[in-house]
């Protein structure tokens, strides 16, 4: 077991990616607490501890940290999305997705670092869409280009006690996917146009994003840190023109 | 004009992308040499532009060393290298043969370091009388991600960025900037001939509606021309860019600033 004997916090664990990664962590023996802006989810492993916490609210993110000691490892996970371009974003849009995704990403790690143990890992989850466009989530890809850059600068300012890295998914297997397909004009076709892009022909599940995370949070990725990890099947690797596909 | 007084190179200069940025060197005041393998180049014809045919195959050493003598001769200094001699073979790795590879390896790589090489002298020549000179690189929207089936032209493109970093590197302390323009998709005949020989146009599909989807994928909604292509080495010859140097230059309609586009 990887985790051994580690306390970790997971920000948005309740399901899709942060729930893979909750599983993971136990999996490999660690102690984890996660936290969401909703009341304690039935389903989730006994083993894990749940916190009523909306990571925007500067406050109380404090008031939590304030009981945690010997934090091993930060998972940074919570976020939302709202798809929209620049000119249709209202500032309610942008209080929510900057506040849960940027500022609340800020807030944790200002609260936590300080009592994170020496040789902590925060794991900051990114986004391809942080680095190139996905059209019409303006404000969710600009605040994912605020997480990585803020994951260079934590690694930066915070090393060596600390290493802070991001992970950039792609397309998972979380109910948002399975929700754009079916608005689709040809929910059958579009599924096959969005697995040929795709080089390994599959989307991406919570659990290819919790091993990355695993690995991150381990001893064997104590020389990584400051960098952005994807993992999307390859779909960044091609041109975003497939002329096969037309 | 923006070059009044200049010297220019440009190898591949008769061909697609080669003859607009001829053109648009002379009608910026500067005196070009149009170097490549024929007069007519990739195109079928050639209307005279008033730069000056070199016979080139920048795979050649000799070729290289006489093009520059003759410059030597002429001008006794060169002020631009223009490197926009390149081939592209559309196959996968497995469908290359050696020799394929080796020759994209020669014409796009090898071929850049060998004119650059050679015309070091004239470049260092030209940046001592106060200005600076320029060497622009053909690097490739594709030497950062890949487009299916061009495995080589990928590989060759990739390498053309790592030199142009490491040129600037080496030769910025000596007046002569090293960039390179890596463009997406330009109207050429490689273009043309990456349409027809991609499957779904040449092979019972239909060019037209390939042409119209590929304008549609680019925010810009069309593909580039030569002459877009042109305009961005006349500003990376001028003086105006006399900061710019190791950059790699993407100019492709904003094609790559955007995930895949999944038809939704």
């Amino acid at each position: 077991m990887k985790l051994n004997g580690k306390l970790a916090l997971v920000t948005g664990g309740s399901q899709g990616i942060g729930r893979g990664i909750v599983e993971a962590f136990i999996q490999q023996g660690a102690q984890v607490i996660t936290c969401g802006r909703y009341t304690e989810p039935k389903d989730l492993p006994a083993a894990c501890n749940y916190i009523q916490l909306d990571v925007s609210d500067p406050a109380a993110v404090n008031r939590f940290a304030a009981d945690i000691h010997n934090l091993d490892i930060l998972v940074n996970n919570a976020g939302v999305q709202v798809e929209k371009n620049t000119v249709e974003s209202t500032d309610e849009d942008w209080d929510q997705v900057m506040g849960a995704n940027a500022r609340g990403v800020f807030n944790m790690c200002r609260a936590f670092i300080p009592n994170m143990t020496e040789g902590g890992s925060i794991i900051n989850i990114g986004s391809i869409s942080g680095n190139i466009a996905d059209p019409s989530m303006a404000l969710y890809n600009a605040s994912k280009a605020f997480v990585h850059g803020l994951t260079r600068s934590i690694a930066v300012d915070h090393g060596p006690a600390i290493r802070c890295n991001a992970i950039c998914p792609g397309w998972i297997e979380t109910g948002m996917l399975e929700a754009g397909f079916a608005t689709a004009d040809n929910p059958q076709t579009a599924m096959h146009d969005a697995l040929q892009r795709h080089p390994v022909r599959r989307f991406g599940k919570p659990e290819d994003i919790a091993s990355m995370a695993v690995w991150l949070a381990s001893s064997d990725a104590s020389f990584a840190t400051g960098q952005l990890f994807t993992i999307d099947g390859g779909m960044t690797a091609a041109s975003p023109l497939n002329p096969g596909l037309f | 004009m923006m070059l009044e007084g200049k010297i220019a190179l440009v190898t591949g200069g008769r061909g697609g992308i080669g003859r607009a940025v001829v053109k648009r060197l002379m009608r910026e005041g500067a005196t070009v040499y149009a170097a490549d393998l024929t007069e007519n180049g990739s195109l079928q014809t050639h209307d005279d532009d008033g730069s000056q045919f070199i016979k080139l195959d920048v795979t050649s050493e000799d070729d290289a060393i006489t093009a520059f003598k003759t410059v030597e001769q002429q001008h006794s200094c060169l002020h631009i290298l223009v490197n926009a001699a390149g081939i592209e073979i559309e196959k996968t790795i497995e469908q290359t043969t050696l020799e394929e590879w080796n020759q994209s390896f020669a014409v796009n790589v090898t071929g850049t370091f060998l004119t650059s090489k050679h015309s070091l002298p004239l470049l260092r020549a030209a940046a001592t009388q106060g200005a600076t000179s320029s060497i622009i690189n053909f690097g490739s929207y594709d030497g950062f991600i890949a487009d299916p089936g061009l495995a080589a032209y990928c590989a060759t493109k990739g390498a053309v960025h790592a030199l142009t970093r490491a040129m600037a590197c080496d030769h910025g302390p000596e007046g002569i900037r090293v960039n390179a323009i890596c463009p997406g998709y330009v109207d050429t005949p490689m273009l043309q001939s990456f349409f027809k020989g991609d499957g779904s146009g040449g092979q019972g599909g239909n060019i037209e509606s390939l042409q119209q989807a590929v304008r549609d994928v680019h925010p810009m909604r069309t593909y580039g021309t030569p002459d877009d292509i042109a305009n961005l080495v006349n500003w990376l010859a001028s003086d105006e860019a006399r900061y710019a140097s190791g950059q790699l230059w993407v100019l492709d309609g904003g094609l790559s600033a955007q995930v895949q586009q999944m038809r939704l």
